[in-house]
């Protein structure tokens, strides 16, 4: 059994799905946008796939697997989910329709589907970079949220509550997305040479109401069309802006039962109104007085390393409890295997996304001892390197690292998180 | 030595954890105890060894870093303690943590002939290859069959560096020293400051 594993050469994603996928002892294809150097020494185990070109990647696919027979395809990123769809539909493997896939990408395609379909959204309106923004604000509802159509984490993300704010937020966004456009790439740019083409979605930005509330991420898996819901992560952090980067996430849930009934009911009529078959979700959901109010749904598993905070429990066949990893149940359901009962472990759990805590070029970080010392917590990860930039949201879209911590209360995987956080100090030095 | 001893755990996944060490906890080379049998004489390997409940499998010793290995689900906070109080009880012991390699019989004949063969493939044709992305694979040592590396250059904290572990190396050792029986990467990559591939999304 032989699984095509989509591994963009940015993702934090590597080692947890590459084990997982020895774990389960099955045959390994990693496709990456960029080759390895290793591709002709071992070519059923590595292969370069055009990522910016869905079709022609499946195109790639198809001569792949005429020689190496591929059984599953399982994508980690935004991106490689569209890329992954057009695969499955190549080689009729279990997989979401292309639109499907692309709509979960594209923010302003998401919003008219669900729109359409009833889904609870914030109001919306697709502006161009080319507006003039004076006149947009006068125009706009206060307070709203000016973010771009495909940036990942929340990156030129802002909220604006005056016409002023407005303004300055739209200059900002146009800067980051001036700034990103070459990093959006998909068919129909150019081939070989899109990456020098900034795309279309990097000329446009959605205006949309500001939804308060309490927001969770809700980690499901999708088969048939039907959305099991694996985990909703409460972040304890209000997201109220003016930026939106993420710190703490922590599971279960404390919100009412009710509550995360009408989150994973949001959740699915949203699975269903974007036409998403198959596969892993990773979703936002605010909740307030007026029920769940879907924000972003994304066709793949939770992003970074906080996947690490997922654990799920099952019986071998000799009745024996063992864990497995939010990958291996990604890989199991991708190839067709047998996905095991999907408990969360007992014991709730958290992780951190430790915040940037200034712009500068990392010197070194102090403190990780002591922040892994503290009860509960389990792991400290720093993931930048010495000598790399820290940039601030709504620029940056890159945490140095994440804490991770386990125990029997999600107000005590909290407040280890908290104090693991305040004992880290980040010695920065100003960029040149 | 021993209370002012600072350990990082960094858990691959929850069979296998890596553990840093502001010392040097052994520097005679990479020592692997695959069970407690090979483990005896070696103060630090028979208390891992030894945890209650964690059913270690494999302890590799190797300068500063100590890589554990267990079957047991037990999660890596309450082994990794127990791992930690072993680290500094056999550092402040007097003793050495570790023994010397034995005298070469047996199965260290076989592994040195397979470091022979191991260490040709990594000149001739592995590192050729990295090197094309600024990185060098180190061979450290083989023991039991079990090939031990580390990276370093652009390998070093690399984004891809699992893939280039298991998709590129182990692969190619499969090919052509079959013999060998596994791969395990000894690398501090929290400490690599020029990978070649550096995860940037959330």
């Amino acid at each position: 059994m032989r699984l095509l594993l989509l591994l963009p050469t940015v993702t934090y994603r590597t080692v947890a799905f590459v084990e997982a996928a020895r774990r389960l002892g099955v045959d390994v294809t990693v496709a990456s946008e960029r080759p390895s150097t290793f591709e002709r020494a071992n070519p059923s185990g590595l292969v370069t796939l055009d990522f910016a070109d869905p079709a022609h990647a499946a195109a790639q696919a198809r001569t792949f697997a005429d020689t190496h027979p591929l059984h599953g395809i399982v994508a980690v990123d935004d991106d490689t989910a569209v890329v992954a769809a057009a695969i499955a539909q190549e080689l009729g493997l279990r997989g979401n329709p292309v639109a499907a896939a692309a709509a979960a990408r594209d923010k302003h395609q998401q919003r008219q589907l669900l729109a359409a379909a009833g889904v609870a959204v914030p109001r919306f309106e697709l502006r161009t970079i080319a507006a003039d923004p004076e006149r947009l604000a006068h125009g706009a509802s206060y307070p709203c949220v000016l973010k771009p159509l495909r940036l990942s984490a929340s990156r030129g993300v802002i909220r604006a509550d005056t016409p002023k704010a407005f303004v300055a937020a739209f200059e900002r966004l146009k800067r980051i997305l001036e700034n990103a456009g070459c990093e959006m790439r998909d068919a129909g740019d150019a081939g070989q040479h899109a990456s020098h083409i900034p795309h279309p979605a990097s000329r446009s930005l959605l205006v949309e109401e500001f939804v308060p509330g309490r927001e969770v991420a809700v980690e499901g898996l999708v088969t048939q069309g039907a959305l099991q819901v694996l985990a909703i992560f409460d972040k304890p952090d209000p997201l109220d802006g003016p930026f939106f980067e993420e710190t703490i996430y922590v599971t279960p849930s404390r919100l009412a039962r009710t509550a995360q009934q009408e989150i994973a009911a949001c959740a699915q009529a949203a699975v269903h109104a974007l036409g998403l078959r198959e596969g892993p979700i990773h979703a936002e959901v605010r909740h307030n007085d007026r029920g769940a109010w879907l924000i972003e749904l994304a066709a793949r598993p939770i992003g970074g390393r906080c996947s690490g905070a997922l654990r799920f429990e099952s019986r071998d066949a000799g009745g024996r409890m063992r864990d497995a990893s939010l990958e291996e149940i990604v890989i199991r359901h991708a190839l067709g295997m047998e996905v095991p009962a999907l408990e969360r472990e007992q014991q709730a759990s958290g992780v951190m996304m430790i915040p940037v805590p200034g712009p500068g070029v990392l010197r070194e970080v102090r403190g990780v001892d002591a922040a892994q010392a503290v009860p509960l917590v389990e792991e400290v990860v720093i993931t930048m390197h010495h000598g790399q930039m820290l940039v601030p949201w709504p620029e940056g879209s890159r945490y140095p690292g994440f804490i991770f911590a386990r125990g029997e209360t999600p107000e005590a995987v909290e407040a280890a998180l908290r104090a693991a956080h305040a004992r880290l100090e980040f010695v920065t030095e100003p960029a040149d | 030595m021993g209370a002012d001893v600072r350990i990082t755990a960094e858990p691959i996944d929850n069979g296998r954890c890596k553990f840093l060490v502001s010392e040097s906890v052994h520097a005679g080379g990479v020592r692997r105890f695959a069970s407690p049998d090979e483990a005896r004489g070696s103060p630090l390997a028979e208390a891992i060894f030894a945890i209650p409940g964690a059913d270690v499998s494999e302890v590799i010793v190797s300068g500063n870093l100590v890589t554990v290995v267990k079957r047991s689900p037990a999660p890596w906070p309450a082994v990794g303690k127990a791992v930690g109080q072993a680290i500094r009880a056999a550092l402040a012991g007097g003793h050495p943590t570790v023994a010397s390699k034995p005298a070469a019989a047996g199965s260290a004949t076989a592994d040195d002939a397979l470091y022979e063969r191991v260490a040709d493939l990594f000149d001739s044709q592995v590192n050729p290859m990295v090197a094309r992305h600024g990185g060098r694979v180190e061979l450290i040592d083989v023991q039991d069959a079990v090939v031990m590396v580390r990276m370093a250059g652009g390998c070093q904290g690399c984004g891809m560096a699992d893939v280039t572990l298991r998709q590129g190396i182990e692969a190619m050792l499969q090919q052509h020293v079959p013999e060998v029986k596994g791969i395990v990467d000894i690398t501090d990559h929290t400490a690599g400051s020029n990978p070649y591939f550096a995860a940037a999304k959330k």
